[in-house]
């Protein structure tokens, strides 16, 4: 195991790299269209109970069958597991942001707008910090999620540690089939606990110290 | 057990003791203190005081540490707890109901845990619930959420009656309700224990309270500490220390108003009329009598409203008045408590009651009357 | 049931999943009856041999879920029982850690270490399916209020009734929501049972890719993510009927 690592040393941290880079860019571009979907629906309120069942039916689908329903639409590759991290990292972010963004006193609101605040100014400055802490648990969940869906999406030739775990499965009997898939399982492990760890960092430097837990 | 008219047992505590590990001083430091059959004795004192731990160490929801505990002479500290509980009423503040059961689920709840067979727990849930006064045919089958907070209190106290315990615990039973609905409760708790005669031992933080519902009571310092057990009367007439003078508070004058009820007091009668009446003829009634109000009475001589002769007149004939009763106390109510009523009234008095039906009025007037007559007593 | 308790999220979910469900699935066996399929296709989308792999995926789904809830139930049972409440950091550590775990990586590891086959699937599923219905076991019976739950000692009750009697029918809604979540995870990863030789309708998927025949992968892609709804849509009915009259 441990010559198998050294042999490949150069090669899984290029991989740890892609698996990371891979899911921290779906998860930006998932929490931009997340929170964006999130103000959406809480200013028209008719739309809210529809985008809550929406992520909910979504977390159902799972991300396997997702994949094989974009193969013939987007070949294989990158896009694809793009496509599938970014669309699984969104529906944890846009619930609870739905639920933060709802959950913002609606009288601190009101005496916002008294003090003469503007629209944007009120989301921006009132309701995005004081709904931020349940924004970024739902990150959290999202980025846990990412992590497992990313190394799936690795079966149709994505980037990430993913194909090493494929590599172990098409190794069977192979001498270095256990240290492939070894290395994949622990290694994303290794990753989805460094960044969860990092976020949690992230949640406490940007909350508002007052509402802080 | 006991043949005697109560239906209570003698409860005494020995020495009881509860100490917590990590705790410098225990809780409830030696407590020995004798409950005799059919009284109710308050347990008061400050928060922190271990009075609910003593109280939880009778039904041994809390172990003692040390010291024994007799009922009617036998000792239940050795008794396998749960059995023992089911001999022991309990009743907790907001009533501690089984949110997914329904009233007479919960009512019955201690008699299907003894095994009694199902037409005799139906029959003794109506029972109780018409004791509470809550009609079985409507809440048998609600569900808690579906009740008032005094509702869900009275099927809370029906809950520790139903298994006909000899001794009741109550841990602030009605602290959890709003003071009107507070004192019609207390109210209806005396008139149960004038029929049953249970040992309560009840547990609360308001002296009022205690003055109002206890034949005794115990005034609780730190670790449980006695500071002084006796009847309400004495207790106000002569606290045994500063520290019981300065828990029972100022003005036991107007303490004394928990003490006397409202039936010791003369009442008033003002004209009385019937629903369905001709306004005219009660307006001259009431005219020749030189009043300006009249108390409208239904068919059972339960009062229904007291109106002044011009928001009468509004009508031809005497109508179903609407409004709940505010103003209504029970002639076993205290003065505090009528003082209470005649608040919201704007007669400056209120119904008097007797088993629902009328029997009168009582004034601000006679009641400040009679204050002034303890004062020159008292001087 | 009292439908009027709902809310508008779940009574579109409640009346829309299955809508949606039998429309698609309509959808897929007319295309499927009436399509000009290659020889290929013609055998692997075959009414016998789809309804065997279906019927595979629900067997495998079925055990795990027996499985995951026969353990995780009573273990959640028993961490919250005061004496055994020293166990639960570490229980709870293990389970996050586990969650961080890729489904397919436990389910591959677990196949060289044990081997291929039916049991080995149902054993990598039911390891991951087991943390949801854990954690809401723990979460609900936590969220029975003390006061009751003491107020029931208080009237006599042993500690075995005032389980059974109190705090499950009081945690069931939310041990119910675990065990859900539990069953549209398991149909999901069930879906990789068929990279190690335990069969499903990610058969389908895995052939449509290796042999690059689009209709055979969508159509395994599609019959997983029907099941997947279908047992999320019983899963909430099942809910509304665990739901204790009293509460909801």
């Amino acid at each position: 195991m441990i010559a198998f690592i050294d042999s490949r040393w150069a090669d899984i941290l290029f991989r740890a790299y892609q698996h990371t880079s891979l899911v921290v860019q779906s998860m930006i571009l998932a929490a931009v269209i997340a929170v964006g979907l999130a103000v959406l629906v809480t200013t028209i309120r008719r739309l809210t109970p529809v985008a809550n069942a929406v992520s909910a039916v979504g977390l159902t689908i799972p991300s396997f069958a997702l994949l094989g329903l974009l193969l013939p639409v987007v070949g294989i590759g990158t896009v694809p597991s793009v496509v599938v991290v970014t669309f699984y990292a969104a529906l944890p972010i846009l619930r609870n942001a739905v639920v933060g963004l709802q959950g913002v006193d609606s009288t601190i609101i009101e005496s916002a707008r008294g003090q003469g605040m503007s629209g944007s100014a009120v989301f921006w400055r009132v309701r995005l910090p004081l709904s931020w802490p349940v924004i970024m648990t739902g990150i959290r969940v999202s980025a846990q999620m990412s992590m497992g869906v990313a190394a799936i999406a690795a079966y149709a030739l994505g980037p990430g540690l993913g194909s090493y775990i494929y590599t172990g499965l098409t190794q069977v009997g192979g001498a270095n089939a256990v240290n492939y898939a070894v290395v994949g399982t622990v290694g994303i492990i290794v990753l989805a606990l460094l960044l969860d760890a990092l976020l949690v960092l992230l949640s406490r430097f940007t909350t508002s110290r007052g509402i802080r837990a | 057990m006991t043949q005697q008219t109560t239906t209570g047992a003698a409860l005494e505590l020995v020495d009881v003791t509860k100490s917590y590990p990590g705790q410098k001083s225990p809780a409830v430091d030696g407590l020995s203190l004798s409950v005799p059959a059919g009284e109710t004795v308050m347990f008061v004192g400050p928060s922190g005081c271990g009075k609910t731990t003593s109280l939880k160490m009778i039904n041994r929801l809390i172990e003692p540490t040390s010291g024994r505990l007799l009922l009617d002479g036998e000792d239940i500290t050795t008794k396998d707890p749960t059995t023992l509980r089911r001999s022991i009423g309990y009743v907790i503040q907001g009533g501690g109901l089984m949110p997914h059961m329904t009233v007479a689920e919960n009512v019955g709840l201690v008699p299907k845990l003894l095994n009694w067979d199902r037409g005799r727990i139906a029959s003794r849930v109506d029972e109780l619930l018409d004791l509470v006064g809550l009609d079985p045919r409507i809440y048998r089958d609600r569900h808690p959420r579906e009740l008032s907070g005094g509702q869900q209190q009275r099927v809370g106290v029906a809950r520790g009656l139903a298994a006909d315990p000899p001794v009741i615990l109550m841990d602030e039973p009605f602290g959890a309700v709003d003071p009107i609905t507070r004192q019609r409760l207390q109210d209806e708790l005396m008139s149960i224990q004038d029929e049953l005669q249970k040992t309560i031992v009840c547990v609360t933080h308001d002296i009022d309270e205690a003055i109002k519902l206890g034949d005794r009571i115990l005034i609780l310092d730190e670790g449980a500490r006695i500071a002084q057990y006796d009847t309400p009367e004495r207790i106000l007439a002569a606290p045994s220390e500063d520290f019981v003078a300065d828990f029972i508070g100022s003005g036991s004058t107007l303490k004394q108003l928990s003490l006397l009820r409202v039936g010791d007091l003369e009442l008033t009668e003002p004209q009385t009329c019937r629903i369905g009446e001709d306004v005219a003829e009660v307006t001259a009634r009431v005219e020749a009598a030189g009043e300006s109000s009249v108390v409208i009475l239904d068919e059972r001589d339960r009062p229904r409203e007291w109106l002044f002769l011009r928001t009468l007149g509004r009508h031809a004939v005497v109508s179903e008045p609407t409004t709940e009763l505010q103003t209504v106390v029970d002639h076993r109510s205290t003065l505090s408590d009528a003082l209470d009523s005649m608040l919201v009234s704007s007669h400056g008095g209120a119904m008097v009651i007797e088993r629902d039906a009328y029997i009168g009025v009582i004034t601000y007037d006679a009641v400040t009357e009679h204050i002034r007559s303890l004062r020159v007593e008292a001087a | 049931m009292r439908t009027t308790a709902l809310s508008r999220e779940d009574r579109l979910l409640l009346f829309g999943l299955p809508a949606v469900v039998l429309v698609v699935l309509a959808g897929w066996c007319l295309w499927r009856a009436s399509a000009d399929l290659g020889d290929i296709e013609a055998r692997a989308l075959a009414w016998d041999a789809v309804g065997q792999l279906a019927l595979e995926h629900v067997l495998i789904v079925l055990v795990c879920a027996v499985l995951v809830v026969g353990c995780a139930v009573p273990l959640g049972i028993l961490l919250t029982r005061a004496r055994a409440g020293f166990l639960a950091p570490a229980v709870t550590a293990a389970a996050n850690a586990g969650q961080a775990a890729p489904v397919i990586g436990v389910i591959v590891l677990l196949a060289l270490a044990v081997g291929f086959g039916f049991w080995t699937a149902v054993l990598a599923l039911t390891v991951y399916a087991f943390l949801p219905v854990l954690a809401n076991t723990v979460a609900g019976l936590r969220g029975v209020d003390p006061a009751v739950i003491e107020a029931a000692r208080g009237m006599g009750m042993s500690p075995f009734q005032v389980l059974r009697r109190v705090e499950l029918p009081m945690a069931l809604p939310v041990i119910m929501t675990g065990v859900r979540t539990a069953l549209v995870l398991l149909v999901g990863a069930g879906a990789f049972a068929t990279f190690i030789d335990a069969g499903g309708l990610g058969t389908l998927i895995q052939t449509g890719i290796i042999m690059f025949r689009h209709s055979i992968l969508v159509s395994g892609a599609l019959l997983v993510a029907l099941l997947a709804l279908l047992v999320e849509w019983t899963g909430r009915v099942m809910e509304l009927f665990a739901t204790p009259k009293g509460l909801a």
